[in-house]
Formats: C-alpha cells, sequence, structure tokens
C-alpha cells in the first residue's frame, strides 16, 4: 500500500490509499472490501459499547457501512479524513437509533440470556457468563460517565481516533477533547477502583462509593 | 507540592494514549490503566465473520435498505423542460413589471440602479454584433440625455451633476462603439447620425443647464451648483461642446487623426451649422439645434466608408476643422447620412 519508492502516497492509519478511495467510489468491490474490513472492527467495538447489544451493534455497522457507501461520492476529503467521516455516520445512525428507541421503548431480553441461547454450545456458559460479567462490569462503568466523556473516549479507544481527529468529529477544539478525556479516564478509573501508588498508600483500603455500582472491591467482595 | 497545570496533564495524557514518550507520573498512572482496561474489553468485541460477510454481500450488491442518503434522481427530460419553463415563467413574471416599472426611473430614484443593470444585459447581448453594440449604445446615451432634461424639468437638481457625468460617458462610450464598428467595417451610418443628433441636442441641453446655474434662474444650493458647474464644463469641455462653440476652433486646422487613435474625443461631430450661429450662441430653449437642420454644403459620399474620408476633402469645406475630425472613424460616420438626420 504504501509507495516508498519516490513520492509517497497518501495513506491512512488503516492503509487505505487515495487510490482505494477513488475506486470506492466508483463502487469498485475490492476497494469497498478493504474500507469494509478496515474500518468495520472499530464501528463494531463503536457500537457494540455504546448499544451494549451484540446484534444490534451488528446491524448499525451493517447500516453505517451501507450509507457511508452510498454518500462516498460525496465525501471529499482525503483518505486519512475517511475514518473520521464513517465514524460522523455512525454517530448520527446511533442518534437516529436512540431517537427511535426512545419513541417506542420496548425492554429488550436480557442480553446474558439471549446471548447464552444463541451459542448453541458451542461455548463454555460458564466463561461465557464470567466474560459478560467482567465486560459488563467495564461498560457500566462507562455509563457512569457523562456523554460527552463517553464518547470521546469510545472515539479514542474503540475509534482509534486522535484528539485532533475526536474532536473533528464532535466540532469541539482539541484541547476540549483532551479535557473531555482526562476527567472520562479519571471517572473510570475512580469507578473502576483503579487508584495511584500515592492514593493507596495514603488510604490502604478505599472506602467504596456506595452511589457507584462497580468498584473493584464490590467486584471482589461478589 | 508542586501540580503540573492542567492543560500539561491533559497533553501527557493524551500523548501516553497515543504511545509517545512521556513520564508516566504516579497521578496519571491509573488513568491509563483504566485506558487500557477499557481497550482490552473493546478489543474483546469481534465482529462475527459471518455478519461482515452478510455486510459485505450488501453492501456490494449496493441493496442496503437501512439508512439511504438523500440522493437527488436524475431529472428526465419532462422535468428539465418544466423546471426550465418554470424559471422563465419566475423571471418574466419578476422582471417584465420591473423592467417597465424602471423605464421611467431617473437617477436618485429606486429604480435606477434596476434599469441601468437591464441597460448592460440589453448591451452585453448584442456585443456580437458590432453595429447593434453602437445602436444600443448610442440608444443608452439618448436614455441619459433624456434623464438629464426630466431631471431639469422636474428640478431634481441634486442628481444633475451624476446625470451629466453619466450622460457624457454614455456618449463618450457610444462614440467608441461607433468608431470600432466602423473600424470593422460594418454598416454605422445610421447608428452614428443618430449620435450626432444625440450630441448636439446634449451640447444644446449642458449649455442651457450651464447658464441656468450661472444666470441663478435655478434654486441651487452652493455645493450643488459648484458640482453642476463642475459637470457642465467636464461635459462641454470633451464630450459635449455647446452648440456656439463647436465650429469655432476648427477652422483651417485639419488635424490628421487616424483611425488608429478613437480615444481621442471628437473635435465636432455636427455638421455645418448656420452661418450665423457661429458667431452668437443660439437662445436657450425656443431655437431649434441649427446643426442637424442645416445639411452641409457639400453633401458628403453617403455610401464611403468613415475610414476613407480623407482629410484633403475636409479642408475645402468651410468648416474643414470639424470635418478633419472625421479621420477619426466615428466622426466621420457623423457626417455620413444627411438625409436621415431628422430635425426636432
Amino acid at each position: 500500500m504504501l509507495g516508498f519508492g519516490g513520492e509517497r502516497e497518501a495513506v491512512s492509519k488503516v492503509g487505505l490509499t487515495a487510490a482505494d478511495l477513488v475506486a470506492a467510489r466508483l463502487r469498485e468491490p475490492a476497494a469497498l472490501t478493504r474500507i469494509y474490513t478496515a474500518y468495520a472492527p472499530a464501528l463494531f467495538r463503536f457500537f457494540m459499547a455504546s448499544v451494549s447489544d451484540r446484534h444490534l451493534a451488528e446491524d448499525l455497522t451493517g447500516s453505517t457501512f451501507v450509507s457511508a457507501i452510498e454518500g462516498l461520492p460525496k465525501f471529499r476529503g482525503p483518505v486519512e479524513a475517511l475514518g473520521g467521516w464513517l465514524f460522523q455516520i455512525a454517530r448520527h445512525d446511533l442518534y437516529d437509533h436512540r431517537r427511535k428507541q426512545s419513541r417506542s421503548r420496548i425492554e429488550p431480553l436480557d442480553d446474558n440470556l439471549t446471548e447464552a441461547a444463541a451459542s448453541d454450545g458451542t461455548v463454555d456458559p460458564e466463561e461465557l457468563a464470567i466474560a459478560r460479567l467482567e465486560g459488563g462490569r467495564v461498560l457500566r462503568a462507562l455509563q457512569e460517565l457523562s456523554p460527552d466523556q463517553r464518547e470521546v473516549l469510545l472515539l479514542r479507544m474503540a475509534g482509534g481516533m486522535t484528539a485532533p481527529e475526536v474532536a473533528a468529529i464532535l466540532g469541539k477544539t482539541t484541547n476540549a477533547v483532551k479535557a473531555l478525556q482526562h476527567r472520562g479516564l479519571a471517572s473510570l478509573a475512580r469507578v473502576l477502583g483503579l487508584r495511584s501508588l500515592r492514593e493507596t498508600q495514603e488510604r490502604p483500603y478505599p472506602s467504596p462509593d456506595p452511589g457507584r455500582l462497580t468498584s473493584q472491591e464490590e467486584e471482589e467482595e461478589r | 507540592m508542586h501540580r503540573p497545570k492542567p492543560n500539561k496533564l491533559h497533553d501527557e495524557l493524551d500523548a501516553l494514549l497515543d504511545g509517545r514518550p512521556v513520564e508516566l507520573t504516579d497521578e496519571l498512572a491509573p488513568l491509563v490503566e483504566a485506558a487500557d482496561v477499557l481497550r482490552i474489553e473493546l478489543a474483546g468485541y469481534q465482529l462475527d465473520p459471518g455478519v461482515a460477510d452478510r455486510h459485505l454481500q450488501r453492501i456490494l450488491e449496493g441493496s442496503g435498505t437501512v439508512v439511504q442518503l438523500p440522493v437527488r434522481q436524475p431529472a428526465g427530460a419532462w422535468d428539465v423542460r418544466r423546471r426550465v419553463v418554470a424559471v422563465a415563467l419566475a423571471a418574466a413574471l419578476v422582471l417584465a413589471p420591473a423592467t417597465i416599472a424602471s423605464a421611467a426611473a431617473l437617477p436618485g430614484q429606486a429604480m435606477y440602479p434596476f434599469k441601468l443593470a437591464i441597460e448592460q444585459v440589453r448591451i452585453a447581448s448584442v456585443q456580437w454584433s458590432p453595429t447593434r453594440e453602437a445602436g444600443e449604445r448610442t440608444r443608452v446615451a439618448g436614455k441619459r440625455l433624456d434623464e438629464v432634461e426630466s431631471l431639469v424639468r422636474l428640478r431634481m437638481f441634486s442628481q444633475l451633476p451624476n446625470a451629466l457625468k453619466a450622460l457624457e460617458q454614455a456618449v463618450v462610450a457610444a462614440q467608441v462603439a461607433v468608431a470600432e464598428a466602423a473600424e470593422d467595417g460594418a454598416p454605422v451610418a445610421t447608428v452614428a447620425s443618430r449620435l450626432t443628433q444625440v450630441r448636439a441636442d446634449g451640447g444644446r441641453v449642458v449649455e442651457e443647464v450651464r447658464k441656468a446655474a450661472a444666470s441663478g434662474s435655478i434654486n441651487l444650493t452652493g455645493g450643488t451648483r459648484d458640482a453642476v458647474q463642475a459637470a457642465v464644463e467636464d461635459a462641454q469641455q470633451d464630450v459635449l461642446p455647446p452648440p456656439g462653440r463647436e465650429t469655432v476652433p476648427t477652422a483651417g486646422t485639419p488635424t490628421p487623426t487616424t483611425p488608429d487613435n478613437p480615444p481621442n474625443p471628437p473635435v465636432n461631430p455636427t455638421p455645418a451649422p448656420t452661418p450665423p450661429s457661429t458667431a452668437a450662441p443660439p437662445p436657450p430653449t425656443t431655437t431649434p439645434p441649427p446643426p442637424t437642420t442645416t445639411p452641409p454644403p457639400t453633401p458628403p459620399p453617403t455610401t464611403e466608408p468613415p475610414t476613407s474620408a480623407p482629410p484633403e476633402t475636409a479642408e475645402g469645406q468651410p468648416n474643414g476643422g470639424e470635418q478633419t475630425g472625421a479621420a477619426d472613424g466615428r466622426d466621420a460616420v457623423d457626417e455620413v447620412p444627411p438625409t436621415t438626420v431628422t430635425a426636432p
């Protein structure tokens, strides 16, 4: 992908070239596949952490790509900006989904039960339950953050975007994104019970915050 | 204890998250750890290959139905025609009344800029033909002259300076257009005679304005009077000489101008005036403009191209200086058709 001979061709972080972008605009299958392969995992992680529902996250990932491919001829930016553009579409799709969900409020089945039923015995139910428990702990901790903090962390950690890229997606300044990121991680660390060495020395037995559902101590006690 | 500034902490944390080399302080360590926990958690979410295949299939087939961006459908021929008709109708509904309403607009009135814009459009639309462009510019010069007369009649003296300048510019533009058309060999005799008429009338009107401003017969404030007098002087000096002055400086002084110097304003485009009027200026309003009513002493060749008028033929005429301006091309055509000039 990299053109190291002579001029260096513009290459995105995920190894896409400008030629891939041009070909994808023309709906060339190989280029579309490369773009999907490059960004689908990150988009799926973003949706998964946002909606905590695998099937819904899969659907949202697919629909985001369909929208993006349909609108790709209108995308005028360089290939390096393609990721940010895709995540903008993903955010819009997520907001659309939440808006529709808020109109027709239906309580879903418990995710654990759904996934266990769908696993059809190929996965050890015990391992699945433990994994879900641990995963649920982090995701629930994520829900403790403000929407802005959560979105910044997801775009940074799930999407692999840099702070300036996140700033461009959210329409904020880079400094604001860095501040949100800092506060979000501080809150996450607090909820997860991660403390600095100094804090640990000062308070060897940190008192759990009763308002927080998932502190490290609670999990251990459980 | 010294604590780094928040912005610095934000930057350091951001650098650590990006993997850039920054010292991991005790303060940032739990945050980085939380980020690692989150990353590990998120990395566990893997897209099922079967689902990815289904997505790819949907994308490659272009059969996505979940979310469609608004894509404009290509318009058919019937749609295009309907749109063209609609646009034309809307333009007609807007432009026709505006054109009619602005036709009588005077400088300083709300519709006057619209009138000027329409004139520019008309000029631009005939620029493919030098003759038509000359005719259009001559018509515009006539309009400017009408405006000056209307302003005087309506006693809108504050707009007179601008109107006089506009008249002067319009006449110059018309002269240039006529000269260029003549150089191109286009038939401009009729247009040239119309322009001659406009210039003669313009000279008369400007002279009337000058006299009225000087005598105080029109009520002008100090600033307006100065501006009017300055505009009158400019106009009379260059383009619109008063009827009495137009024959004086030309006698026996032929200037052998060539068709290549059109920027020089014509010395005197009007044909031979009546002999008594050369000494005394004409009365202000009652006397019809003499230059156009009297044919020249020697009828010029009507079929000759303007640029072919030789200087020596002008020398033999009583007002030879006037004829020498004919070598300029635009003045040559001024003298061409005495029969087409109609007396006011």
